[in-house]
């Protein structure tokens, strides 16, 4: 399973209790009211622990993180340690 | 003349500084005429609409322009504004539109399952306002577009006149036990309660306030109202989940205020880059918080990260006060650091033993309020409304003790309290203490059923960093707690679950012990 498809699975179960419909690699995790404060921050620590990714408090933002889509490219670019501002915060 | 109508504030500063910029909101900066415009035109779309005064309307808008000009236009129209939350439930909604028999619904899209739902709804409603999208016209008409409401006259003001007794907004508490009530709050207790605010903060027209609370939510409210009335400016932020961009539209916007629960300032001080940005807020005066008791370490930590020249306020209020009871000033709060303060101006807080006598110093009682903030009662529910409404005032179901400086201190809630064996425990000592070990981002002690103690204390921890051992924070416990007050299990999780102010839902958190 490639990232965006854990990605989206860690969402539909953990947020959207199995229930898929609707959720596109776009959708706008808040402002559709998918995920709220507390579950970004689930995601971050999945992402870390997952990933192996270090996530910065500087990167806590929509662009990194308010889609499937987003966050896919956000953990991609890590990987490939090209992400801007990549600190070592944890 | 001295303004005694909500939406005076409103329409008094845009009279004076039109041009002003009133309300920023994803890129878009509304001046202050052009939103009293809108909440013109808006009250007359309701009042062509059949809206009398005193007819509930319903707002179902996340914070926006669109809500502000909505709330003004409401009241302007003599109506009473009543904003739920937008993620109310299907049930929960059906049950309030049936008590609330709303003349009308001003919704968006994350609500929109209403639309569907309009042959359920409850005959009161004449007029459903759909602000951001447009719907199929059907006869007879219901259903309105955003453009074509406001695409009529202004309503000229003051032709609605309502007295100040009127009531102005009903605001559902959050409902930590039990149903959510519908506060009633007249114009007077709105108009009392934003005065006083504006006076103690000192709150300016250069003011410009960072919100990042939903306006349905009383302090929401009550940043709107206080910022409008000195023609400050109001900066709508609704993705406070990326505290990394909050925190930099502070800096960009020179935000002199910032509000928010302990939740707010527990992820603003562990999950963001708050402390890096000591240096580029030199225009945040000052930062508020309301909502509950907020652990002292979280007090202390932020002290030492806020910057040099920003002032903490700590405050405490209710719903029921339309907002605001006491505060702390900022240059005694390192002295006072449990205290909520003294009473704002206008409003006396005591603390009344189970007879309604006034207790001694230092001796716990219910903290009761008075004062011309203080609710009608509660929508549609005179028993309730008489439980925490008598001669004395509106008792608060705090628990606390005043000390020799007249200071006010809360030691917990009245409907908290755990009885563990024999004794009576409340969580918040426990919680405190589970705190200021310092490796914990929150936590919330409850009570679960014991067929042996009664209840059982168990906490719910989320851990900062790494995982620490439930071992080490019971001995940590132990060292500081009679053992009666140690919980017996302390489980770490990834979250806590909350509402959408940020208050930690208590309710669901038992749910994930079950």
């Amino acid at each position: 399973m490639n990232v965006k498809d854990e990605i989206r699975n860690f969402v539909v179960e953990n947020f959207l209790f199995g229930d898929a419909g609707g959720l596109t690699d776009d959708s706008s995790f808040i402002r559709e009211g998918i995920v709220d404060s507390t579950g970004i921050l689930q995601l971050v620590a999945y992402l870390q622990e997952r990933y192996q990714v270090a996530v910065a408090d500087e990167e806590l933002i929509p662009e990194n993180l308010d889609s499937v889509q987003r966050v896919a490219a956000f953990v991609e670019g890590k990987r490939q340690g090209s992400a801007a501002g990549a600190g070592n915060a944890g | 003349m001295e303004l005694r109508m909500v939406h005076s504030f409103l329409e008094s500063s845009a009279a004076e500084r039109p041009d002003k910029v009133a309300l920023v909101h994803d890129g878009e900066r509304v001046s202050y005429r052009l939103l009293n415009r809108s909440a013109n035109r808006l009250a007359a779309f309701l009042v062509q609409r059949g809206v009398l005064p005193g007819d509930r309307v319903v707002i179902l808008l996340a914070n926006g322009v669109k809500y502000v000009a909505s709330y003004y236009g409401i009241l302007k129209a003599g109506a009473v504004a009543v904003p739920l939350n937008v993620e109310t439930g299907q049930e929960t909604l059906g049950r309030l539109l049936d008590e609330l028999q709303p003349a009308g619904v001003i919704l968006e899209q994350g609500a929109g399952f209403l639309l569907q739902q309009l042959p359920l709804a409850p005959g009161s409603v004449r007029f459903v306002l759909a602000a951001d999208a447009s719907f199929p016209v059907c006869e007879p008409r219901l259903i309105w577009g955003w453009d074509e409401a406001l695409g009529g006259e202004e309503l000229p003001e003051g032709v609605r006149a309502v007295p100040p007794e009127a009531l102005a907004s009903i605001i559902y508490t959050s409902g930590s036990t039990g149903q959510p009530k519908g506060v009633m709050l007249t114009h007077r207790n709105i108009v009392s309660n934003t005065r006083s605010i504006v006076e103690y903060l000192r709150l300016t027209e250069s003011d410009i306030q960072m919100v990042v609370l939903p306006f349905f939510y009383v302090m929401g409210k009550s940043l709107l109202n206080t910022h409008m009335a000195v023609g400050g400016t109001v900066v709508i932020n609704n993705n406070f989940a990326y505290t990394a961009s909050v925190i930099r539209q502070m800096a960009e916007e020179g935000v002199t205020g910032f509000s928010g629960v302990p939740s707010t300032y527990a992820y603003l001080l562990h999950r963001s880059p708050l402390a890096s940005f000591r240096d580029r807020l030199p225009s945040l005066r000052y930062c508020t918080q309301a909502g509950g008791h907020m652990p002292r370490e979280i007090k202390e930590r932020l002290l030492q990260v806020l910057p040099p020249h920003t002032k903490l306020f700590i405050m405490y209020g209710a719903t029921e006060a339309a907002a605001r009871l006491t505060y702390v000033e900022p240059e005694r709060l390192s002295e006072k650091l449990g205290s909520i303060g003294r009473a704002i101006p206008g409003v006396t807080v005591r603390v009344l033993g189970p007879r309604g006598e006034e207790m001694a110093e230092g001796e716990c009682g219910e903290l009761v309020a008075s004062g011309s903030n203080i609710m009608l009662g509660y929508w549609n529910d005179p028993e309730a409304t008489a439980r925490v409404l008598d001669a004395d005032g509106y008792h608060t179901g705090d628990l606390g003790y005043r000390d020799a400086d007249g200071y006010l201190y809360v030691t917990g809630r009245k409907d908290h309290l755990l009885k563990v064996g024999g004794h009576r425990i409340d969580p918040q000592e426990v919680e405190e203490v589970l705190m200021s070990s310092g490796v914990l981002l929150e936590v919330v002690v409850l009570g679960l059923d014991d067929p042996l103690l009664g209840k059982k204390l168990v906490a719910l921890a989320v851990p900062l960093n790494g995982n620490p051992s439930d071992r080490t924070l019971l001995s940590f416990c132990h060292a500081r707690l009679p053992r009666h007050k140690v919980p017996g299990e302390i489980r770490l999780v990834a979250a806590l679950p909350k509402y959408s102010s940020g208050k930690i839902d208590r309710a669901s958190c038992l749910g994930l012990c079950a």
